[in-house]
């Protein structure tokens, strides 16, 4: 491999996507505009907390919580929908007494009541409901009295885990900024062809193999550099540096190999736009749903960007390890390589 | 070195079932202008890239410089320039960026951009992006781009169309100069008037065949005729005759236009490659 010919490519490449002003204002424009919602975003969470109510054949008391002790309560008539809000995360917490709790009393039985917690709810949660059920009963009958309380958690357990939102888009805009690459990368091999510059190029000692480790380089480098420059502003290496590292240049590799297959879906810059969204769109989804745990549909999780967004979301807000998401990292390598081969074949076809 | 520049034989190659070009074989020598004449389809590009290397080569041999292009491609393609039909420059790049990227794929050490786009009269305007270019300029900037490597084959498809009558000229006065440094030429050109002025010879390509391949002049002297327009006064109107030479009857009838027909003028006419291109082949050049 003539590493002179490969770096005068890179070389003219760089100057093209720096004279491109699309890509080149919307990735400088894109990776500060990243930089700025992150530290926009609140570092603390709000202390109100909200509270979901199933007590049925109780008196309405939701009134009595919300003046002086910062809850915002809501009663539900069914269980169902009780669960359903905290699946939904719209409350991090709730609980549901038992129907006859006023006649288990009353017969001097323990009524049994359930505290649901939502997978975001922190851990210091559990102790305030708990005087808060306690604080409830005695509402409801006028007297302390004894409970015996059981919690589930809806969805992955993250109590003890809470992360500020601002912590929780980290994945989602580092796959933003290395997503906008696809559609640069593309488009620097389709123009390619279609300006038929590729021809002039390949009747010089110039080969294929040569044209395309140009672009991988590049491409890898564009989204590598630049999701790496975003990691280090939000500290988002603080955790596992190394891994994370190698996570985000793996995710660049899986970035230019999905370059490579929408320019050889693409004939021209139209092509281009219209396949490159449409990838560009289906990559982001496990980057959106990821920002809360529990949210992503099961489907999701074959598209390879899950494993991406799964990696760097467990490495910078969950403390996890290289042994953890390793086997996500073969994945995208595995991924990477069949975008990569397919496109590239698909691309050397076309050019000769 | 007497050996030739371009060795072709039984080059053939198809399009799927389309046969584009049909067992061609022709030499050309070094320092020779080989003009490469057909009308569109008649399989000039394809045989240009087979020989450029942009198409494998599927059936026959060719040799470059001594070396088969099956075989060493990537060393000929060193030793060669190609000059294109269509322009694919890179049009956000400046003129001199466009040279020196070039210069630097094929690794010439001491590269003079300035020197060579005022060769093409590109002086003044190397540091315009190709898209603020016109279509004349982007041509002779395209054969400023073949001429990077210094390179000993030429291959110049089409380098003058678009051009204005004097950037044409220059373009042609520097493919002479190309040959007198030793480079060989091989051009393929629709104009017959250029490839008269600049060939040494010519192929008449036709349905993917060689129908006939010499120097212009000897083509000419086969297939064409001499003759003489002469232009008479009739009543005040001017009319035209043409005496055809080299015929038993020539002086007999050029001898009675001047003693029955108020002759005005008398104009010597030879026959150009557009018909002797039609008298071999059957069809006209350009459509």
């Amino acid at each position: 491999m003539n590493a002179h010919l490969i770096m005068t490519l890179i070389k003219k490449d760089l100057t093209l996507f720096t004279r491109n002003r699309f890509y080149f204002i919307i990735t400088i424009v894109g990776l500060v505009m990243y930089i700025l919602m992150y530290f926009v975003m609140p570092k603390t969470m709000d202390e109100t907390l909200k509270l979901g109510i199933y007590a049925p054949g109780m008196p309405s008391f939701e009134n009595s919580l919300v003046s002086d002790r910062g809850i915002e309560a809501k009663s539900f008539t069914t269980l169902e929908e009780l669960r359903e809000a905290v699946m939904q995360n719209e409350y991090p917490a709730a609980i549901a007494l038992p129907e006859d709790m006023l006649t288990q009393l009353a017969t001097g039985q323990k009524p049994v009541v359930t505290v649901y917690f939502a997978a975001s709810a922190p851990e210091e949660m559990k102790g305030a409901i708990t005087a808060l059920v306690n604080q409830l009963a005695y509402l409801a009958t006028g007297q302390a009295i004894l409970l015996e309380m059981q919690s589930e958690v809806l969805g992955p357990d993250l109590i003890g885990a809470q992360i500020p939102w601002r912590d929780r888009f980290i994945p989602m805009m580092a796959i933003l900024i290395m997503g906008t690459e696809i559609l640069s990368l593309a488009s620097l091999i389709s123009t390619e062809v279609e300006q038929n510059t590729v021809r002039a190029l390949l009747v010089t000692p110039l080969k294929l193999r040569h044209l395309f480790t140009a672009k991988a380089i590049l491409g890898i480098g564009l989204a590598f550099i630049q999701v790496l420059l975003f990691m280090i502003v939000v500290g988002g290496l603080s955790q596992e540096p190394l891994t994370m590292i190698l996570g985000l240049f793996i995710g660049s590799v899986l970035i230019t190999g999905l370059g490579f297959l929408v320019a050889s879906l693409a004939r021209d810059m139209m092509g281009v736009t219209t396949w490159g969204m449409i990838v560009t769109i289906i990559f982001f989804i496990p980057a959106l749903g990821g920002m809360i745990p529990g949210m992503l549909s099961g489907w999701a999780k074959v598209l390879p960007s899950y494993h991406l967004t799964d990696a760097i979301s467990r490495l910078s807000n969950y403390g996890a390890s290289f042994h953890d998401i390793s086997g996500h990292f073969l994945i995208m390598l595995g991924w990477s390589a069949a975008f990569a081969v397919i496109g590239i074949m698909t691309l050397g076809r076309r050019y000769r | 070195m007497t050996q030739d520049a371009i060795v072709v034989e039984n080059l053939s190659y198809h399009y799927g079932k389309i046969l584009a070009v049909d067992h061609i074989s022709f030499r050309v020598a070094r320092q020779e202008i080989l003009g490469f004449l057909g009308p569109n389809g008649a399989g000039k590009s394809t045989t240009v890239k087979v020989l450029t290397g942009q198409l494998r080569l599927q059936e026959g041999h060719a040799t470059l410089l001594g070396m088969d292009i099956a075989q060493d491609i990537e060393r000929v393609q060193a030793r060669m320039g190609v000059c294109f039909e269509q322009p694919n420059l890179y049009e956000q790049m400046t003129a001199l960026e466009n040279l020196e990227l070039f210069a630097r794929l094929f690794d010439m050490k001491s590269f003079d951009g300035y020197a060579l786009l005022k060769k093409v009269g590109l002086e003044g305007r190397e540091k315009d992006r190709v898209a603020n270019y016109s279509k004349g300029m982007k041509q002779r900037l395209m054969v400023a781009r073949s001429l990077v490597n210094q390179a000993e084959i030429l291959f110049l498809d089409e380098p003058t169309t678009g051009l204005d009558p004097v950037s044409a000229d220059s373009i042609r006065n520097l493919i002479l100069k190309e040959r007198e440094r030793g480079a060989t030429v091989f051009l393929t050109t629709h104009d017959m008037w250029e490839a008269d002025k600049l060939c040494d010879r010519v192929a008449f390509l036709n349905q993917g065949k060689i129908a006939s391949l010499d120097t212009p002049h000897t083509l000419k002297q086969q297939y064409g005729q001499r003759s003489l327009v002469v232009e008479i006064s009739r009543n005040g109107q001017l009319e035209e005759r043409t005496v055809t030479l080299d015929k038993p009857e020539t002086s007999e009838t050029m001898r009675e236009l001047f003693s029955r027909e108020k002759v005005v003028t008398v104009h010597s006419q030879e026959a150009t490659l557009e018909d002797i291109f039609l008298k071999v082949t059957g069809r006209r050049l350009t459509l």
